[in-house]
């Protein structure tokens, strides 16, 4: 559970990267987003945007508190079905939260470049490469050009 | 600490106020403009960064309540089905926009006539076409004429934007249903531009432009109208419009950027703050003139807020490389086959398609029109699956206003000056729902022809308040108004209001280009026959 002050402990960090594996699992040659080393930026993002910190410490605060994951003795010991099982309970006692806790994670994933690589995305700043496309070809409007106008008149 | 008299007073620098701030400085009015936001260099939009998704995410949010920069200003939008959005900065909203550039048609200036709902607008179509022209220039108008669902229209200064190999999918779909469609008008320069470069396809458009290919006004308007003399003074958040013993305004109020007060009088104001800071901006200015907020003796300012509620539609598609999110993300080409009232229809009015693109890995995976991707087991098959592969057809409902949806003050939250925030009440309409049901279900039909294996709709989509109009409606009858046709005050006549709020409708497109034609129109009224308001 987070510290008062909203500070993660250790035992947070445990649990989130397991988390994060559970979020986002391995595929093909990449670990999953907790095991690939993504909780830094999670928090780092967490730190400058402070809905994604409230969401972060409450969604922990949660999963210390889950009777299934109590029960278990922790939300490591549990094996893997039943730590997602362990989540769904969460978002649904949760959801704005947890939806704000995916959200940081999915964002901290799919910046990665090794991720990119897997995916097909160019890393790196949008601009100014940009992308390129054939300019507009106006034969596309061969068929709607043959169409009376039928916009509406209206009165003066 | 009060400030010398100008001119004209122009409150906002976003589409409107831009637009009339560079009018009438070519005519020689002095102006001041106070903005509550500062300028951004192209350099410091998020695509010029790695991490521009998690900007667009936070510190570019197109939401104020999820932005929470230091010029923003929080609104209550609990009760509200939608969320409005806006921008804070020189260039106010058309710094965020996608630039997607439609006019009204002539029918939408007369509903109450047409279809016996809402009501007319005291002007025209053809009162505005010289504008629209006007401003397709300023701004710079990529498109085509010929669209056989509008008026005929000048040349588009530039040719249209590539519809790219996604869009001539949809639009063969469109062709195959034998349903109109038409590459859309858009503010967004296909090819080099008075000094600004073409857009070279980077995507997400709403997020600022490196390029400067977007004609957001604080690269259009703006600059000339600071050659002709305006001064756009940033950082300067205003809280009252102030008014002698008559009524009349005598300028506003404002903070600066360090808390401090200061007064800038002037002839005339212009409030020109969006359909919810301007309501807002009103109510505040109270006095024993204006005892229920300026302007306000109809009891209008605040009502009718329209938004034009979205449904989304999605296609997915299997294509054999993710592709989708090259080119321009907003708005490509359009459908107005549905726009108008048929009498077989549950519903009046009627809608537009806009055909938008699929964006980066991220946003895909945090969904913004449908869910996010599924986590756990499934989670990459899922996300491959959209990834690249997917377009929206976006339908655009016509709104018709309701006394009921408004803006008020909200009397506990405040702004970081502590001025009341404010608070959104907001209803789709049945006849709304009925009509956006009728659109989703012909999208489907669009996106299977155009050969989408899959296809998912979100009925309303709550973070779609692009558009905010109507909360101080133009009309001929101070009862029922609060300006007239020529954007000026009922109640007091040095005031104008010329932003989107003085919406009788709303139409079912965008409306940044027919605001800003009635800013333009207004600055030429007050030019033509308002010599009385300059020193």
């Amino acid at each position: 559970m987070p510290t008062a002050e909203g500070q993660l402990t250790n035992s947070d960090r445990r649990n989130m990267k397991v988390v994060m594996d559970r979020l986002v699992p391995p595929v093909d040659d990449l670990p999953g987003a907790g095991s690939m080393g993504l909780l830094d930026e999670v928090e780092r993002m967490a730190e400058e945007h402070d809905r994604y910190r409230v969401s972060l410490v409450r969604f922990l605060d949660a999963l210390s508190m889950d009777m299934s994951v109590e029960a278990e003795g922790g939300f490591l010991a549990l094996e893997g079905e039943q730590q997602d099982e362990a989540l769904k309970e969460i978002e649904s006692s949760i959801a704005k939260e947890f939806a704000n806790v995916l959200e940081v994670v999915y964002l901290a994933y799919y910046s990665r470049p090794e991720v990119h690589r897997r995916i097909g995305w160019r890393s790196g700043p949008l601009q100014p490469l940009g992308f390129t496309l054939p300019p507009f070809d106006e034969s596309i409007l061969d068929t709607v050009r043959k169409r009376e106008p039928f916009w509406r008149q209206a009165p003066d | 600490m009060s400030k010398g008299p100008v001119d004209v007073l122009i409150i906002g620098t976003g589409a409107s106020g831009a637009a009339a701030a560079w009018r009438l400085s070519e005519a020689g009015f002095k102006v001041v403009c106070l903005e509550q936001g500062g300028w951004y260099r192209a350099d410091q939009y998020p695509t010029a960064f790695g991490d521009w998704e998690f900007r667009s995410a936070t510190s570019f949010a197109f939401d104020p309540n999820i932005r929470r920069l230091p010029e923003d200003y929080p609104v209550n939008d609990k009760n509200s089905d939608v969320s409005p959005l806006m921008f804070n900065a020189v260039g106010g909203s058309t710094v965020h926009w996608t630039a997607h550039t439609p006019r009204f048609h002539p029918s939408d200036f007369r509903v109450k006539s047409l279809d016996g709902v809402a009501d007319d607008w005291p002007i025209s179509y053809w009162d505005l076409e010289k504008y629209y022209d006007l401003n397709d220039e300023w701004m710079g108008c990529s498109g085509i004429s010929g669209d056989p669902a509008n008026p005929p229209r000048s040349q588009r200064p530039m040719p249209p934007l590539p519809l790219g190999p996604d869009g001539e999918r949809i639009a063969r779909g469109f062709d195959k249903l034998g349903w109109h469609w038409w590459p859309s008008d858009n503010y967004i320069a296909s090819q080099p531009y008075r000094g600004r470069n073409a857009c070279n396809n980077c995507g997400p458009n709403g997020l600022g432009c490196f390029q400067q290919a977007k004609g957001s006004t604080d690269v259009t308007y703006i600059p000339e109208a600071i050659k002709n003399g305006v001064e756009v003074r940033t950082n300067s958040r205003v809280f009252e419009i102030t008014t002698n013993s008559d009524g009349r305004a005598t300028g506003a109020m404002y903070y600066d950027d360090e808390g401090i007060e200061h007064h800038q009088s002037a002839r005339s104001v212009i409030v020109a703050a969006n359909g919810v800071g301007t309501p807002r901006l009103l109510l505040l200015s109270k006095s024993r003139k204006h005892p229920d907020g300026l302007a306000n003796s109809s009891g209008m300012v605040g009502k009718n807020l329209m938004f034009h509620p979205y449904a989304m539609v999605s296609g997915f598609f299997d294509d054999a490389e993710p592709n989708t999110f090259k080119g321009a993300l907003g708005n490509i080409l359009m459908s107005q086959e549905f726009y108008e009232t048929k009498s077989r229809r549950d519903f009046v009015r009627g809608y537009t398609y806009q055909m938008n693109r699929s964006t980066g890995p991220a946003k895909t995976a945090t969904g913004f029109t449908i869910p996010p991707v599924q986590w756990g087991k499934g989670h990459h098959e899922e996300f491959a699956l959209r990834f690249g592969k997917s377009a929206l057809l976006a339908v655009i409902s016509e709104d018709l206003p309701e006394e009921h949806n408004r803006v008020d003050l909200d009397p506990k939250l405040t702004d970081s000056n502590g001025i009341p925030a404010p608070r959104v009440t907001y209803k789709v309409s049945q006849n709304t729902r009925k009509l956006l049901d009728h659109g989703i279900r012909n999208a489907e039909k669009v996106l299977t022809a155009a050969g989408a294996h899959r296809v998912e709709a979100t009925p309303v989509h709550r973070s779609g308040g692009w558009h905010l109009m109507g909360t101080a409606r133009m009309g001929t009858d101070p009862a029922t108004s609060v300006v007239d046709g020529n954007c000026q005050a009922h109640d007091a006549d040095n005031l104008f209001i010329i932003d989107g709020s003085v919406f009788v409708t709303s139409a079912a497109v965008n409306p940044t280009p027919t605001i800003q034609a009635i800013a333009l129109r207004a600055a030429d009224y007050i030019i033509n026959e308002r010599q009385d308001l300059k020193a």
